[in-house]
């Protein structure tokens, strides 16, 4: 019995199976749940939460954490709709507008990562602190350049990475992807559980631990790009509060799927698990009509179930 | 451990099943053979009174016609809104009447309303005017805001002295806000030699924010003696700051500070009731309420209804509080919570 228990908390594809089991169980209550408009709302939302959350795994496999994910997020996205918007962008009706727009939004979120990289290893600052003040900074930095507006007028090329859930999705998948390949089949997937493993024995064993780490958030902070676009487009606009209140579901997600805060365990796929099982429950419990603050303490509690699941397992000496 | 872990599955299912906490206000069901209407009404805060009393007054609009009501709130979250709509549209509401965060974010939901051939009536906050298609029920920011300020200079001009002012704008992403400036500056405008604006504080509408921006420009310009606030539920961040420079006087008293705002809350009614208020704008929430309601049954009659209904509002001071105390929502309010106690 112990035995089954242990079993199943250990395996990977528990979260999938509470997927399965929690739609199973609300569907029939649960008016327009299984809906085929219902699902693809589920789909649609699910994919800028996967992105980021796929770049924060790979930063919580290193045992770090990146809060600034949000205020990257809101930044490229002005920053992107400042250069590129209709009526006052500096690309307004240009044929370049899009693909620029979007290596802007990349850029802004590498460019940020790096910092955050850099504050972290060539100071030994604890990533908390570095990604807390710059989650401020850049914060209070978009309100600031935009005056708290959001702007409006993209143009209809850029809106479709966030409208058309094909290319939205596919976009996702290739992020998933490359983060999940990343992983498990370079020498820098193999650097990064190490370092999360145990710092100083991999840099005794002679992986960069420095440059792995700047690398690390990096990655992230280029998600965090990708799913700027991703929402902008979603939502039509450039606004410097994009996001502000969705980094516990983030991180929550990411913990849900079982990536560890500890270090050394987390799968791009376990991230996808956790997602869908976070959107599941928002999905559902929104249909139900239950009032935004029950969302959040559901939310809440759910998450730190994942977080004592983890300790469990850390426990335990569950898997890699 | 698998107890702990099936605790918040448990949780949610107790929430799903007994229904513990679900904000749906149904009415008492429809006649045999008559289907009853269902209308979503999603807010982006309940953070002020003029919010909550604006829901409630809506819900209970609803409620006397027999309406079913779903509510979401989106904790000031655009994409949260977002959703919050489309899974309106996922249980075929008949209608929506919705607060936006802000006049650009709200435009997709918006569009998925009008793909789905739902109404949408946007209560108090409109939108940019796009492609999309919603009716929109507004007090006139800007008249009602001049109108209010006309009154706070002309006693301004009583006392014989220049006053220095001071502005609470609110969020510039709000089309209220804009209005309200916009109108404040109208009303000034001509008015300088008695009217000098030496602060024009950004609030965000936030609270702390508005504290300390006013704390800022008292300490810059110390005279200061006329405040105008975009929203009256900026007041107590006002009035802190105000006593804590020990410039918290009655109407009539030496160093009285002109004070007006916007909305007429049951803050307000008592700050103006106990003689520190000048005048106020309010805006009729109930009318406002009424009218949401009314455009989506007309909508759905398919009626002409106008894209944008105005709610007049009127300035309430010192000379008129009497008269005009029982169409004040925050004298009502008031006089609700005195009751409750």
């Amino acid at each position: 019995m112990i035995k089954s228990a242990q079993r199943l908390l250990s395996s990977e594809y528990l979260i999938l199976i509470l997927c399965a089991l929690y739609f199973t169980a609300m569907a029939p209550f649960v008016d327009g749940f299984a809906s085929m408009g219902n699902l693809g709302n589920i789909f649609i939302y699910m994919l800028p939460l996967l992105v980021v959350a796929t770049g924060q795994t790979i930063v919580l496999i290193t045992a770090g954490i990146d809060l600034s994910v949000t205020s990257i997020i809101a930044l490229a996205s002005v920053t992107g709709a400042m250069v590129i918007n209709g009526e006052t962008g500096a690309l307004a009706g240009s044929a370049l507008a899009t693909p620029v727009g979007i290596l802007i939004m990349l850029a802004v979120g590498a460019a940020i990562g790096l910092l955050n990289g850099l504050l972290i290893t060539q100071f030994r600052m604890p990533p908390f602190i570095v990604t807390l003040t710059t989650m401020m900074f850049f914060s209070g930095f978009a309100i600031w350049l935009t005056k708290s507006k959001s702007i409006y007028g993209f143009p209809s090329s850029f809106l479709i990475f966030g409208k058309n859930i094909w290319l939205a999705g596919a976009v996702t998948l290739i992020v998933a992807l490359v983060g999940h390949f990343l992983l498990t089949r370079t020498l820098l997937g193999r650097w990064l559980y190490a370092v999360g493993h145990n710092p100083k024995a991999a840099l005794i064993s002679g992986v960069p631990v420095n440059r792995v780490l700047v690398l690390t958030y990096v990655v992230c902070g280029l998600c965090a790009g990708v799913a700027a676009v991703l929402i902008s487009g979603r939502l039509e606009t450039g606004s410097p509060v994009h996001w502000r209140n969705n980094l516990l579901d983030i991180i929550g997600a990411t913990v849900i799927g079982g990536t560890s805060l500890y270090g050394g365990r987390g799968k791009v796929l376990w991230t996808f698990f956790g997602v869908l099982f976070l959107t599941l429950i928002d999905n559902s419990l929104n249909l139900l009509n239950l009032s935004h603050f029950t969302i959040m303490m559901v939310k809440g509690g759910v998450i730190l179930a994942a977080a004592l699941l983890d300790s469990v397992r850390n426990r335990m000496g569950g898997r890699t | 451990m698998k107890r702990l872990l099936l605790l918040p599955f448990a949780l949610i299912a107790c929430l799903a099943f007994t229904g513990c906490g679900p904000s749906d206000s149904s009415s008492d069901s429809a006649a045999p053979g008559e289907k009853q209407l269902t209308v979503g009404v999603a807010f982006e805060t309940l953070q002020t009174e003029y919010w909550v009393a604006g829901f409630d007054a809506i819900k209970a609009e609803l409620k006397k016609r027999n309406i079913k009501v779903l509510e979401a709130i989106s904790d000031s979250d655009a994409n949260r809104q977002l959703e919050q709509i489309k899974s309106f549209v996922t249980r075929k509401v008949d209608g929506i009447i919705m607060v936006p965060k802000d006049a650009k974010t709200c435009i997709p939901a918006i569009r998925a309303a009008n793909e789905a051939g739902i109404p949408i009536v946007l209560f108090n906050r409109v939108a940019d005017r796009s492609d999309v298609k919603f009716v929109g029920v507004q007090a006139d920011n800007a008249a009602l805001t001049e109108e209010t300020v006309k009154f706070m200079v002309e006693e301004a001009r009583k006392t014989g002295k220049k006053h220095k002012a001071m502005l609470i704008m609110g969020d510039l992403g709000d089309l209220n806000a804009i209005g309200r400036r916009d109108g404040f500056d109208a009303a000034v405008k001509g008015n300088e030699d008695v009217v000098e604006v030496v602060a024009r504080v950004p609030s965000e509408w936030n609270q702390e924010k508005a504290q300390a921006g006013v704390v800022n420009a008292l300490q810059a310009n110390p005279d200061i003696s006329f405040i105008f606030t975009s929203s009256d539920f900026l007041f107590p961040s006002i009035v802190s700051a105000l006593k804590s420079s020990g410039k918290y006087h009655k109407i009539g008293e030496e160093g009285h500070v002109i004070l007006g705002g916007f909305d007429g809350d049951a803050t307000a009614w008592q700050m103006m009731s106990d003689g520190y208020l000048d005048a106020t704008g309010v805006q009729d929430v109930y009318f406002e309420a009424e009218a949401s309601v009314q455009a989506i049954l007309d909508l759905l009659e398919e009626k002409e209804v106008a894209e944008l209904i105005n709610d007049p509002g009127f300035v309430i001071h010192q000379g008129n509080k009497d008269e005009m105390k029982e169409r004040m929502w925050g004298f009502i309010v008031s006089k609700q919570q005195v009751g409750d106690q």
